[in-house]
């Protein structure tokens, strides 16, 4: 079991871990998009060189490589990114302060209900091996994993928007609007999250203390829900921090066809678009988002099973 | 760690989530707007001088108006056949034109008045024309002020010996901020001292050259004669070549005077004086244009640029006010109830959503979310056209899709081979198994449906003719052909079935085999941009219903031409257009200009574009017009229909 200090002492040295990542992140993305052609100035119709020069200084975007790359780093880590050069009416900061939070709440509702469901039909499908709903479950999960989200969209656009007229094919501000692209952001995060789950309950519940526990006389229910699970979520613990940070950014295909005003629809956007100010602060973003998450994960492995010993 | 904490952790990571959840669906839902339409795409801004663009265009045109704004007539036609726009008086409720055709006098509308009840003055005017046309302000439309007396040499510096200038200090409140200005200095230029210009480097690109002739042209030291005493005055001190044994002062920009230089004065608050360079026929529609649209001084100089344009801060003068900016979402709009002809705005409210999906668009259509759709998948038209007939209104537009053909290539610098490739080609193909909207194929390139004017005649399918070209040129059935590749944007796909089809036909009539290379836009901007393709796809939308907007861009050496082609007789002749007061006499011009163009063939017309738009039975006022406009200000709902919920998605 890790002690306090012990655990600030990992805390301090994943933060310097952190720098050193956003570091990278941020060193790479600056090179793939000053390599790549094209510029954020360029469009059908040719700007006069005088505008296009007064454009690239009020963006940073003038001066030696060396120069914009520190101009630029100076930024990212300071998380302020100056204006965005295609939404020209917004700072980077504020085209993310606007975006983050649509995402996160789609994001919160899709990892709730695929947990939800993820864990209920893993559950289900362990406890009743071999029955008709373990190979149902376990069917659809194959599924959940092998469609492609956005055939997916398609499909509950056809089923609940025009056949049965339950919801709206896209738009934000209701929770009208929210239920169709959650379902189709949590999927497969679902599907993947019940086969985990399913595989850790068949592990625990050969072992001998929950034989045990049913030789006591304990209900099923208890043993599952009281014994069984805490063993049986550690695959899906692991697995949630990238999936929360992959859900909570934004599913990007989704985000386009519901017309969410999410981060996941500026951020393909900006790359089309040579923004290179928001591609910067978005991918910023997204690292410190996965880097979080990820740490999260490893903390509550630690709680909640106290032989895992964090180093 | 307290072992309590322990087992605690699943229940409050169970809380945890559900105070999430609560925040997620925590929402509280808009009232829906009057009238809700698809926007294309997020606006890129609001400020009329930065705007290009058919989204902003929409907008912008319900938030502000101009001296003159393009109206339908009173009594519109049917939704399916184009209505004629005309400049009519808005702001300026009359002017008068000089005997010569270059002066034109605004008078302004007493009761024109802000969305914050300030009155428009000739000055609003005066401030607005000026902060476009500053370099600083990185206008993208500063070209359709060059019309202007003076306004060409203060937008790009152009001075010399004995000109009037204006120095602007170092003392701007914001660096990046042009107005509020620091101190202006006014003086007339005595001489500029410069240092050689820097060798560029050879395969240098664009923009770093303009970087070092920035650089180089920073460095200048302006001698100016200041109030009876000589000043030098340099916008890099350290650099520049020193006067009198002292660096020169320091200062932020130089310009030319613009109250003794430029045509453009606010005589008193209600009258605006504009002087041009030759008698322009088509001023009144450029100044019906939005980029030359009012915005309010105050409000500039009090938030900066970008930030005045947000909601709350906006102040505009059209028939709409801004209420609501939800980015990638919605622009809702407001009625101005100060708007000087509110009575005719029957719109409350308007929702410009930025859909960037065309099946998302048709989605939302078809379930009642919009009244009215601009976008649509190319797939469905020809159904949509047969199943939404009386929803479906399209009319021929001003814009042209033609093919850049680059003249420095070999084989392609050959006039022959250029009509070659045009002649091979069957566009009526295209428009019908391609396209299939009802595009009209392309003979000529100036699009018809410009009052006055009529292309010479055009070049139709010839195959025969193709072939026999090709052999004069040196290559009969296509042996020896130079390479060609076809360049274009890989998304929307349509340009690839277009390039497809091309080279099939090429092949078919010519013998030549022509390689396809489809680019993401970017890197396809960029090969147009540093001229390193073969042929590549375009699109021109006309700026003002005049044929000078197409062929004005292929002068030599002209900035959107991207082609290496010029000649000499075709300048003359644009440029005399640009000088004839009399307009018969002018069109006879431009269409002569016209004829050299299609018989050099420096591209190749394809189809001429028509506009699509879906439209719900309730929306009244809703006309097709060349420049597929549709003024926002002009829509109303029948509630009636409505509540009957008649078309599709009933």
């Amino acid at each position: 079991m890790t002690s306090f200090p012990q655990l600030l002492g990992i805390l301090g040295r994943r933060v310097l871990w952190l720098f050193f990542t956003l570091w990278a992140v941020f060193s790479i993305s600056f090179l793939l998009m000053v390599s790549s052609p094209g510029g954020p100035f360029l469009g059908e119709r040719k700007l006069p060189d005088e505008i296009r020069r007064s454009m690239a200084e009020y963006y940073d975007l003038d001066g030696t490589m060396s120069e914009r790359y520190f101009k630029s780093l100076a930024k990212a880590f300071t998380f302020r990114f100056g204006p965005s050069t295609k939404l020209k009416d917004y700072t980077v900061n504020r085209v993310i302060a606007e975006g983050f939070p649509v995402s996160a709440a789609l994001g919160v509702i899709a990892l709730t209900l695929a947990l939800a469901v993820g864990m209920t039909a893993g559950i289900i499908a362990a406890v009743k091996r071999n029955t008709f709903f373990d190979f149902a479950f376990m069917g659809l999960a194959t599924i959940g994993i092998a469609i492609p989200n956005f055939v997916l969209a398609g499909f509950t656009i056809i089923l609940f928007c025009f056949v049965l007229k339950w919801f709206p094919p896209a738009g934000w501000g209701s929770v009208k609007q929210i239920v169709l692209p959650a379902v189709c952001v949590a999927a497969p995060y679902a599907a993947y999250i019940a086969r985990l789950t399913r595989t850790g309950m068949l592990e625990v519940l050969n072992l001998d203390f929950v034989r045990t526990a049913y030789a006591k006389g304990l209900s099923p229910r208890t043993v599952i829900v009281r014994h069984a699970l805490r063993g049986a979520i550690m695959p899906v613990v692991s697995y949630i921090g990238p999936a929360a940070a992959g859900i909570l950014t934004g599913s990007l295909v989704i985000e386009r066809i519901f017309n969410v005003p999410g981060m996941g629809s500026h951020f393909i956007d900006a790359a089309m678009q040579r923004d290179y100010p928001l591609v910067t602060g978005i991918i910023m973003v997204y690292t410190l988002l996965l880097f979080t998450m990820n740490t999260l994960v490893d903390l509550s492995y630690a709680i909640i099973d106290p032989r895992v010993k964090l180093e | 760690m307290p072992i309590s904490f322990r087992k605690a952790f699943p229940y409050l990571i169970v809380a945890i989530q559900l105070a999430a959840v609560a925040w997620a669906v925590s929402m509280r839902p808009l009232p829906p707007a009057d009238f809700t339409f698809d926007n294309g795409t997020e606006c890129q801004t609001l400020d009329p001088a930065k705007a290009t663009g058919n989204p902003e265009n929409r907008v912008i045109n319900g938030l502000f108006e101009g001296l003159l704004r393009q109206l339908p007539p009173k009594e519109l036609k049917g939704p399916h056949e184009n209505t004629p726009l005309t400049a009519e008086p808005a702001m300026a409720e009359s002017f008068d034109v000089s005997a010569d055709g270059k002066t034109y006098t605004f008078h302004i509308r007493k009761d024109a008045v802000w969305s914050d009840g300030s009155p428009v003055t000739a000055d609003d005017f005066e401030f607005s024309w000026k902060r476009m046309l500053h370099p600083e302000s990185a206008s993208q439309y500063t070209y359709q002020l060059f019309y202007v007396k003076g306004a060409q040499a203060f937008s790009q510096k152009k001075m010399e010996g004995g000109t009037p200038i204006e120095i602007e200090l170092t003392d701007r409140p914001q660096r990046y901020q042009t107005y509020p200005s620091g101190t202006m200095k006014h003086a007339v230029l005595k001489e500029i001292l410069k240092h050689p210009e820097p060798e560029y480097p050879k395969g240098i690109s664009p923009d770093e050259k303009t970087e070092l002739e920035s650089d180089w042209k920073k460095s200048w030291t302006y001698v100016v004669d200041l109030d009876g005493q000589t000043a030098a005055f340099s916008q890099e001190p350290d650099e520049a070549i020193k006067f009198e044994g002292k660096p020169p002062q320091a200062c932020l920009t130089v310009m030319t005077d613009w109250k003794k230089t430029v045509g453009i004065t606010a005589k008193d608050e209600k009258t605006l004086v504009v002087e041009l360079n030759n008698s322009t026929p088509f001023f009144p529609e450029l100044v019906a244009f939005y980029p030359l649209y009012p915005v309010n001084r105050r409000c500039v100089e009090k938030y900066g640029s970008p930030e005045f344009t947000q909601p709350g801060k906006l102040v505009s003068n059209g028939p709409f006010t801004l209420e609501l900016r939800q980015l990638r979402d919605r622009i809702r709009l407001k009625k101005n109830e100060k708007y000087w002809r509110a009575e005719t705005v029957k719109l409350k409210n308007i929702d410009a959503l930025a859909l960037r999906d065309e099946t998302t668009a048709l989605n939302m259509y078809l379930t009642g979310q919009l009244d009215w759709a601009t976008t649509m998948p190319a797939a469905m038209i020809p159904q949509l056209k047969r199943e939404l007939k009386d929803e479906f209104p399209s009319a021929p537009m001003l814009t042209v899709y033609f093919y850049r053909l680059n003249t420095n290539r070999p084989g392609l610098g050959d006039k022959r081979i250029r009509q070659a490739l045009n002649l091979a080609i069957d566009k009526k193909k295209i428009c019908d198994f391609v396209t299939k909207a009802g595009e009209v194929p392309a003979a000529t390139y100036v699009p018809p449906g410009m009052a006055g004017y009529e292309s010479p005649p055009g070049f139709e399918f010839d195959p025969e003719r193709a072939k026999k070209l090709l052999a004069e040129a040196g290559f009969p059935g296509g042996r020896g052909m130079p390479h060609l590749e076809i360049l274009y944007n890989d998304s929307p796909v349509l340009h690839r079935t277009i390039a497809e089809t091309i080279q099939q036909s090429w092949r078919e009539h010519l013998g030549i085999d022509v390689q396809l290379g489809g680019l993401e836009w970017g890197v396809y901007l960029d090969a147009q941009d540093k001229m390193d393709y073969y042929i590549c796809r375009a699109g021109w939308i006309a700026d003002y219903p005049d044929p000078n907007t197409f062929l004005d861009m292929f002068v030599t050496g002209g900035l959107q031409n991207m082609t290496g082609w010029g000649n000499k007789e075709y300048d003359t002749l644009i440029d005399a257009a640009g000088k004839e007061a009399d307009p018969p006499k002018r069109m006879k011009i431009l269409k002569d200009a016209e004829a050299i163009f299609l018989d050099e063939m420096p591209i190749i017309p394809m189809y001429f574009y028509v506009s699509k738009n879906l439209v719900k039975p309730h929306v009244k006022g809703f006309c097709n017009d060349v420049q597929d406009l549709h003024p926002l200000n002009t829509l109303e709902i029948d509630r009636e229909l409505k509540a009957k919920n008649v078309g599709a998605g009933k």
